[in-house]
């Protein structure tokens, strides 16, 4: 007797159901492979060519602007008298906002021991305006520098700073390596 | 009363309004705000300074040498205070394939102090990091050899290095001035201790920050020195160590890094000195010696370092750094009576500025170094005319830039150290700037200690290592 090769309609909607289910998770598994492997891009701000213009704190789409300025303890001088703290000409070294140079106090001075300060940014308060950096970059050792902060950041595929900075110091780099710090250490940032 | 509904709006209007006013009223916008007041630092009361220093406590013999060599760059500045040699040994103009002839090496505290040279004598006032100790150290000129060394413990820590000055050394003594204003005084050819004198103890003076960098005057065996604090500016027999003439400092102005430099105008002679708080000459000779001659405190920095820039039309250029920028004064004299009046004042974006070398006077013009916040100039070497410190003659370009490290001119060639420890050598001109040669010398850094050179011996250093070099042209080793 000839055995019966056609296929049972059920038979061919289970078949068809699972080979679909098979070929959608092969299709997620392919495209979440994609997705981890493929390289992402952010900006960032090159330390050795940013020259401080301000236009970091009042051309970012963030409000404050998602660019902080950092410190590399390494490379600090821990001075008493700090070119990134204090107005230039001040004739008191003291915490007074009338001697600091940063228009919203986010940098915290503390003394250490004679004749050594510290200087910690509060990022809350820092609006990326580089006063600081200049000054630090004028008088001392470099250690404070701008850098865009990814939890703030929106990555916007147009950055406007990018687009404004006069020193084409902003860049995109590898979200697998998203900062361009100054010296070895840094105090830990977030994001 | 019948209450209409045009009534029960108008109520609730005013009752909106009155609860908004109150609200607002009760509101205080900056309540989240954090004055920032003084004392948020929590800075310490001020340390007690160890004043038992015991100045020239140590000695020690190395080694002997003999030397014929007789040229001298006796203190800061050189014999003439200009830094600028007048030695007549040719020197090279190129390094050549091999590169820079260095004779020897010597490893120092971390620092800027600048040797002084004197007969084929090397001397180089150091801070010894194990012994915690300035240390005055002699070296033979050629060979390298330490011969001797004295010193004494002092406790000093790390601030941008420690040693910052150069000996003033003539043919008996040697005077030196240490990171916390400790004076000694030196037999020259053995070392042998004469008296020292504790300045931030006996006057009171207010160490600078990143500690001493004045570098102390001899003139006919006798110190002069700017102590800030009880006086502003004394005397010292240098046989004795008795204090000659005591300026006095009623404003109470203090001790800058900057160096005091002698000044002939209209045949009085002076000692001109950039203060913190102000400038001021000194008479240097006659029955008013050590009187003040004339003073202003328009010229007023927080931090000064170049040392006033006195040319011999009575124009006094005064620099400095952290934004301060320059002042040109100009001194005239009628009789007895000194006037000083402001010709020129700018920030550094806008004239010649230094923060921490003294500009050169070279044919009537002054050759200098911009400083990091002079906007397009940062760091580029400057040429300008006195008629007008603002305009400048020429620049060495945005190729050619280099640091706060020292510059001078030897045999018609501008030598300039960068901080890495590059020397350049360059045309000195009033026309233009032309490099004619460079090359990395040193793998350093900070690399501001003043030059020194005679006999054809270049002296230069970074933050730790001293470097002789031999720049005679054409000399063959023996």
């Amino acid at each position: 007797m000839e055995k019966d090769k056609s296929i049972k309609r059920r038979e061919f909607i289970h078949t068809g159901l699972r080979l679909a289910l098979g070929f959608s998770l092969a299709g997620v598994a392919v495209a979440a492979g994609r997705k981890s492997t493929a390289e992402k891009w952010v900006w960032q701000i090159d330390p050795a060519k940013c020259t401080q213009c301000g236009r970091c704190a009042t051309e970012c789409v963030k409000s404050p602007s998602a660019v902080k300025c950092i410190h590399a303890y390494d490379l600090c001088g821990y001075c008493d008298l700090c070119g990134g703290y204090f107005k230039p000409g001040v004739k008191q070294l003291e915490t007074g906002a009338e001697n600091q140079l940063c228009p919203t106090a986010a940098i915290q001075r503390k003394y250490i021991e004679e004749p050594y300060f510290e200087y910690v940014i509060n990022e809350d308060l820092c609006i990326g305006c580089a006063k600081c950096v200049k000054g630090c970059s004028s008088f001392g050792n470099g250690s404070l520098h701008l850098q865009i902060r990814h939890d703030r950041c929106d990555n916007c595929n147009e950055c406007s700073i990018a687009r404004s900075c006069p020193s084409d110091a902003i860049k995109r780099v590898p979200a697998s390596q998203p900062y361009l710090i100054k010296g070895e250490f840094i105090k830990p940032l977030k994001g | 009363m019948k209450i209409s509904r045009y009534h029960i709006i108008l109520y609730s209007i005013i009752l909106s309004a009155l609860l908004s006013l109150g609200w607002w009223l009760g509101k205080d916008p900056v309540r989240d705000f954090k004055t920032s007041e003084p004392g948020l630092d929590n800075r310490g009361a001020a340390v007690k300074v160890n004043y038992n220093i015991n100045i020239g406590e140590f000695f020690e013999q190395l080694n002997n040498e003999s030397t014929d060599l007789q040229e001298t760059w006796p203190r800061f500045r050189g014999e003439y205070f200009d830094n600028i040699s007048r030695s007549p040994v040719k020197l090279i103009e190129k390094f050549g394939p091999s590169g820079p002839k260095v004779m020897w090496t010597a490893k120092l505290g971390e620092g800027h102090a600048g040797p002084a040279i004197y007969k084929g004598r090397v001397y180089l006032l150091d801070y010894d990091e194990e012994l915690h100790s300035d240390m005055l150290r002699c070296f033979s000129l050629v060979s390298g050899k330490e011969l001797w060394r004295r010193w004494y413990k002092v406790a000093v820590k790390r601030n941008h290095g420690m040693s910052r000055t150069v000996p003033a050394v003539n043919e008996n003594y040697i005077v030196t001035i240490g990171p916390r204003s400790h004076v000694m005084c030196v037999n020259r050819e053995d070392g042998k201790f004469l008296w020292g004198l504790n300045v931030e103890k006996d006057y009171n003076t207010e160490v600078p920050f990143w500690y001493t960098g004045q570098c102390p005057l001899v003139e006919n065996d006798k110190l002069i020195l700017a102590t800030g604090g009880k006086a502003l500016m004394i005397a010292v027999d240098c046989k004795t160590g008795k204090v000659l003439w005591e300026t006095p400092n009623p404003d109470g102005w203090g001790m800058s890094h900057s160096s005091i430099m002698p000044y002939e105008f209209k045949g009085v002679r002076m000692y001109v000195y950039s203060a913190i708080g102000g400038v001021v000459g000194v008479a240097a000779d006659g029955p008013n010696e050590g009187q003040v001659l004339w003073k202003s405190s328009r010229w007023n920095q927080q931090v000064v370092a170049p040392s006033a820039l006195c040319l011999p039309d009575g124009k006094i250029f005064l620099t400095a750094g952290y934004g301060a920028g320059a002042m040109i004064l100009k001194l005239s004299k009628a009789d007895t009576t000194y006037r000083l009046d402001v010709l020129q004042e700018y920030k550094p974006v806008d004239g010649l500025a230094s923060e921490q070398q003294t500009p050169l006077v070279y044919k009537s013009h002054i050759i200098g170094i911009m400083p990091k916040d002079a906007g397009a100039l940062r760091n580029q070497m400057v040429c300008v005319d006195p008629s007008d410190f603002t305009k400048m003659i020429w620049t060495s370009g945005q190729a050619a830039r280099f640091g706060l490290g020292p510059y001078m001119i030897a045999d018609n060639k501008l030598f300039i150290l960068s901080d890495d420890g590059t020397l350049t050598i360059a045309r000195p001109s009033i026309t233009n700037y032309t490099e004619i040669d460079h090359a990395r010398v040193i793998e350093g850094q900070d690399a501001w200690g003043p030059l020194a050179i005679a006999d054809g011996y270049l002296l230069m250093r970074d933050s730790k290592t001293l470097v002789c070099l031999d720049m005679a042209e054409g000399r063959k080793l023996k």
